[in-house]
């Protein structure tokens, strides 16, 4: 059967910086992941990679729900199932959260159900006074990833990847992020949750930890991997 | 300039009040012994004018014909009123001290008003040759008017037509708000299909001391028209004056704005909005002076250029030793959409006084990347990501006109214009 995510010998660079030097990863459907390393590991290029930034020059294989997405645009990526909810939310100023859900979901495979899930979620995360706010302008950090689990939500990907999902946010609101992963997990998609402190993993069933030094994912555990991090840091690890 | 010569002539003979006639007879003087602008002059610079005033012929006696004025549907209950190459069409209108009507009939009517609207805010005639020739040869034109303490109770809409193809016409539009009036106008500029006409446009505006004047200006002329228009307005104190102006239409467009804070405590709120394709050039040269103290104003413009268009926004605010207590801000932020358009953005500021605030921010680029592949993360196509991008671009803009009833036009025909040059490729 196929994966949510699944990543095979992935690499990545920009100009001649060599960044992903070959990452297999496999997050099955109804899971959550955490891919966890030091900063300038390599996480971050590897969700742009994924997407298909183009500053990354990138090759190996990326199949969400089976389906290659690697030499595919990056709307094409996000079509086939693949969303990325981002570290910094860009901001769009004038266009209201309301005018680029509707474009999302005109783009859906099945506008009517995306219509519906926009209904759903926007009660599930209390969105309706933000919709007619510009994407991203003038919210705090909280509001942000909030913002980006509404638009995940309405997206229904096969596979998620939250980008630094805690950076920038208060306690409370890691928590609160965190339960809105739990609240959206589904059988139908998978979650890898990209983070560089063990502190969200507190809030969230998280099904397996990978850990990602310097372009490379040295190992791959339980959810007890975060625990030891926690007391003795990714030097334990290196 | 033989055709110009003639009309000379003929008005030479209409009853007009002396001080007129001596302004009529300087610039018809600067228009004889003057030549087209040149790029050397400051204000000229970056545009190159193809013409000369031998290819146009003063207007007949003929009434453009449009179709009805869009525009007046979208304002509630407006006083409409229509000019054709300038001269006032229709009955003159004076009801609960607001007062529409002819140029012509004001001057007989009204004669104090119209001398101080246009000795203090009237257009220079020396300033360049087409000051001089809508000075010397403007004819009609309007007159709105509002006594003191008068809030008008509706806006006043007028449809300012253009047409036929070779004829030069200006346009006067003088617009008084005595002291604590309110008075509201939108002017939609026209011009025939396909028609090569020339429209120099001259705005008068007096807003007395209290007294409130908004004034939106859509530039919808054809794409063969030119048009050099200038606008000067005189803000009393504790005065506001709310300006806007869409620019879309002719091949050259320019406004040259000139708003003087004369009072204490006035403000002007200055806000533009232009898209230009083809080889259109769209030319602003605003002026703000801060003359009075504890004056304020603010002025923000957002174009875009494709295809091989052009824009040129130079700006500048200069603050008179007398204008202490300033604040004074403005931006103007240029999209390039193709790789043959331009845009030439230079704000400047002028200080004399030694306690103000000011500000002022100009940018000239393309479409944000990031914001696109954002978009395109959401499964947004790139040519939907781009409009999507585009129109919250002028949103703000958009947001800031002083009649808010325009924008839902305006959004309509920049993103109309946004969508046909994706459709052909150009974007």
């Amino acid at each position: 059967m196929a994966n949510a995510l699944e990543i095979s010998n992935l690499t990545a660079s920009i100009g001649d910086l060599q960044i992903l030097k070959g990452i297999d990863l496999v997050v099955p459907f109804g899971e959550v992941h955490a891919l966890m390393g030091p900063n300038g590991s390599g996480k971050s290029t590897l969700t742009h990679a994924l997407m298909g930034h183009d500053a990354y020059e990138a090759s190996g294989s990326a199949l969400v729900g089976g389906v290659e997405v690697m030499g595919l645009p990056v709307h094409e990526r996000a079509r086939a199932g693949l969303f990325e909810a981002f570290q910094y939310p860009t901001e769009v100023a004038g266009v209201s959260l309301r005018d680029l859900i509707t474009e999302m979901v005109e783009a859906a495979s099945d506008p009517v159900a995306a219509r519906e899930r926009t209904v759903q979620a926007s009660e599930l995360l209390d969105m309706e006074r933000f919709m007619d706010r510009a994407v991203n302008v003038g919210l705090s950090g909280g509001e942000k990833k909030r913002s980006e689990m509404f638009q995940l939500a309405v997206a229904a990907p096969k596979a998620a990847i939250l980008d630094e999902i805690d950076s920038g946010l208060d306690i409370d609101a890691v928590r609160e992020v965190a339960e809105m992963v739990e609240a959206l997990r589904e059988p139908t998609f998978g979650v890898l949750v990209i983070t560089h402190y063990s502190r969200i993993l507190r809030y969230m069933n998280v099904d397996r930890i990978h850990i990602m030094v310097n372009g490379r994912i040295i190992e791959s555990g339980g959810p007890e991997i975060a625990e030891r991090l926690e007391s003795e840091g990714y030097a334990s690890v290196r | 300039m033989s055709h110009f010569d003639q009309v000379a002539s003929s008005t030479a003979g209409a009853e007009e009040p002396a001080w007129r006639s001596a302004i009529r007879s300087d610039a018809f003087e600067a228009f004889s012994n003057g030549s087209m602008p040149t790029q050397d002059e400051e204000i000229w610079r970056y545009v190159d004018l193809d013409f000369s005033m031998d290819d146009y012929r003063p207007a007949g006696p003929e009434v453009v014909e449009l179709a009805d004025d869009p525009l007046a549907d979208v304002l509630s209950d407006p006083v409409t009123a229509l000019l054709s190459n300038g001269e006032y069409i229709g009955d003159d209108r004076i009801v609960d001290g607001l007062s529409v009507m002819s140029l012509r009939r004001a001057l007989a009517d009204k004669p104090s008003v119209v001398e101080a609207a246009l000795t203090r805010a009237g257009v220079p005639a020396r300033e360049d040759l087409f000051k001089a020739a809508a000075a010397a040869f403007g004819g009609g034109g309007i007159l709105v008017h509002a006594d003191r303490n008068v809030v008008a109770p509706s806006v006043v809409s007028i449809d300012s037509r253009s047409g036929v193809d070779g004829v030069a016409s200006f346009p006067s539009i003088v617009l008084v708000a005595e002291e604590h009036a309110e008075l509201s106008v939108v002017v939609h500029e026209r011009s025939t299909p396909d028609d090569d006409v020339l429209v120099v446009p001259q705005f008068s505006i007096l807003v007395g001391d209290g007294a409130r004047v908004s004034l939106s200006i859509v530039q919808n002329f054809d794409y063969r028209a030119r048009s050099i228009g200038s606008l000067r307005a005189v803000v009393g104190a504790d005065a506001t004056f709310r300006f806007g102006e869409i620019g879309l239409g002719g091949r050259f467009a320019r406004l040259h704005l000139d708003v003087g804070l004369e009072g204490r405590g006035s403000s002007a709120n200055i806000v533009g909005a232009y898209f230009g394709e083809q080889r259109q050039i769209l030319d602003y040269r605003y002026f703000m002076r801060h003359v009075g103290t504890n004056t304020r104003s603010d002025m923000f413009l957002k174009g875009a250029v494709e295809d091989e268009a052009r824009s040129v926004f130079t700006g500048m605010i200069r603050i008179e030793e007398t204008g202490q207590k300033t604040e004074a801000f403005q931006t103007n932020r240029n999209l390039i959409l193709s790789e043959g358009a331009s845009a030439q953005s230079v704000p400047n500021l002028e200080i004399l006084a030694n306690d103000v605030r000011c500000g002022h921010g100009s940018t000239v680029g393309p479409l944000d990347t990031d914001q696109r592949y954002y978009l395109m993360s959401r499964g947004l196509d790139p040519k939907t990501a781009d409009r999507l991008q585009m129109r919250g671009f002028f949103e703000e803009a958009l947001q800031m006109l002083p009649h808010p009833e325009l924008a839902e036009s305006t959004r309509g025909w920049i993103n109309g214009k946004y969508e046909t040059a994706q459709a052909e490729g150009r974007v």
